[in-house]
């Protein structure tokens, strides 16, 4: 860590924070708000948390950007002034003021940063950089933290993406029938980008490569940073560029609905199922090492190793449908059948 | 220093000197399609200067040969990305800016 350089990363984050607040274009402010997730993103590769730079940078910088552009699409792109009285805006001042004021005396009670008797170092953090090696053959400690010792909120973490996935669902699915009243959109001019023949060229050379480097991420999530959550992230990017550089139709061709419900379900559904074929070899849920009597050719240690990867697979499918069904769902409003 | 690292450093110099140029060209230009011109072209041009920057440094410094071949082809590929995804998405921009009729800049309108 060079401290200078943070200086000027920190600093111009709360620049980009305070910018992507009072520009009045939506537009403008999310993609300043990407600039934002993409300098969050090299913080984190600065004290050395590269897998939480990953996730930030495949989906705060990348995935998150689409789903607003998406929903500014289905929107409106401007904000509309809305009349209020000054005394309303004085009284929220006065609460953000309160809350920032006890938040700011909290500081001081932090530790110092890598501070090695901080309560976060001194509990199970040293167990686990000691003992990773050892009990699962991961050397990369993060994902045998993220899958192995703490899987319990790993799993419940997938359940929470399939449950955002449902839930936009829930909210902005329509059906075909009752829709001839939504052509409503004042947002953008009507441009559709599959008729060019560059960008059509263009994604078909990429998208095999990304999705090959997803899987890669999500596989080799054990040695390099990397695991379920960013390779399916990617996959799902790599299936939004497709739906984006042709259209819609094309990419239910591929996948249709009931396939992302599906597999977003099917994720969550390998996860926890790893847990009970556990309980049902006399262990405790997602204790792995039992999994050495029906895995074959595996010790105790390299059963860990295994059904981590078995678990982040699961992740993977559920992360990827949870990020293509809510594209999907923000971009056609809710209709399936076309749209950005 | 060896004669890599004197090309790493002409590199990083010629990539920070066209990173300058765009920036310049993104403030100073007139229009939108000069603007996006001036980002499409130059970004490209810098980045590329600079991953070749980095595998000059990659290849004097580090000293185990399959880790450095990789590498090397890992920056390779970044570079091809760049080269395929950075033009593309100028283009998409600038069509979508002519589908949707931003007017073009004229030497005689100009205030």
């Amino acid at each position: 860590m060079i401290w200078q350089f943070d200086l000027i990363l920190l600093t111009l984050v709360v620049i980009f924070a305070l910018i992507s607040l009072r520009v009045k274009d939506l537009m403008g402010a999310s993609i300043v708000f990407g600039a934002y997730s993409f300098l969050m993103c090299l913080i984190w590769a600065g004290m050395g948390a590269v897998d939480v730079a990953f996730t930030e940078a495949a989906v705060g910088a990348g995935v998150s950007t689409v789903f607003m552009i998406a929903t500014i699409y289905n929107t409106g792109r401007m904000i509309k002034p809305r009349p209020q009285d000054m005394s309303f805006k004085l009284l929220m001042m006065l609460v953000v003021v309160i809350t920032g004021a006890f938040l700011l005396t909290a500081v001081n009670d932090f530790p110092e940063w890598g501070d090695p008797y901080s309560p976060v170092n001194d509990h199970v953090a040293a167990y686990y950089l000691t003992h990773s090696m050892s009990d699962t053959a991961v050397p990369n400690v993060v994902t045998s933290v993220l899958a192995d010792y703490r899987s319990f909120d790993t799993m419940f973490e997938t359940a929470v993406v399939f449950v955002a996935l449902i839930g936009i669902y829930g909210i902005i699915r329509r059906r075909r029938k009752q829709d001839d009243s939504d052509s409503d959109t004042d947002a953008l001019p009507p441009y559709d980008p599959s008729e060019s023949l560059i960008i059509r060229q263009a994604s078909r050379m990429m998208v095999p490569f990304m999705q090959i480097f997803a899987l890669y991420v999500v596989a080799h999530g054990h040695h390099s940073p990397g695991g379920g959550f960013q390779g399916g992230v990617i996959l799902g990017a790599s299936l939004i560029l497709y739906s984006m550089s042709y259209n819609l139709p094309t990419l239910f061709k591929k996948m249709t609905e009931k396939w992302i419900i599906l597999l977003s379900a099917i994720g969550v559904l390998i996860f926890s199922g790893v847990g009970v074929i556990c309980m049902m070899l006399g262990s405790n849920f997602l204790d792995y090492s039992v999994l050495s009597q029906i895995l074959p050719a595996t010790d105790s240690v390299m059963a860990r190793s295994h059904a981590m990867l078995i678990v982040e697979i699961g992740v993977a499918f559920t992360v990827m449908c949870a990020m293509v069904g809510i594209y999907t769902s923000l971009a056609s409003n809710g209709r399936f059948d076309k749209g950005l | 220093m060896s004669i890599l690292d004197w090309i790493a450093v002409l590199f990083l110099f010629a990539g920070s000197f066209f990173f300058l140029g765009t920036a310049i060209g993104l403030l100073r230009f007139p229009d939108f399609y000069t603007r996006t011109h001036a980002a499409g072209k130059g970004d490209t041009l810098s980045s590329f200067l600079i991953l070749a920057a980095c595998m000059c440094y990659a290849i004097s410094h580090s000293h185990d040969g399959l880790g450095t071949v990789l590498l090397v082809l890992k920056l390779l590929f970044i570079a091809n990305f760049i080269g395929i995804g950075s033009p593309t998405a100028t283009h998409a921009i600038m069509d979508a800016g002519y589908e949707t009729g931003v007017t073009h800049w004229h030497k005689d309108k100009a205030k």
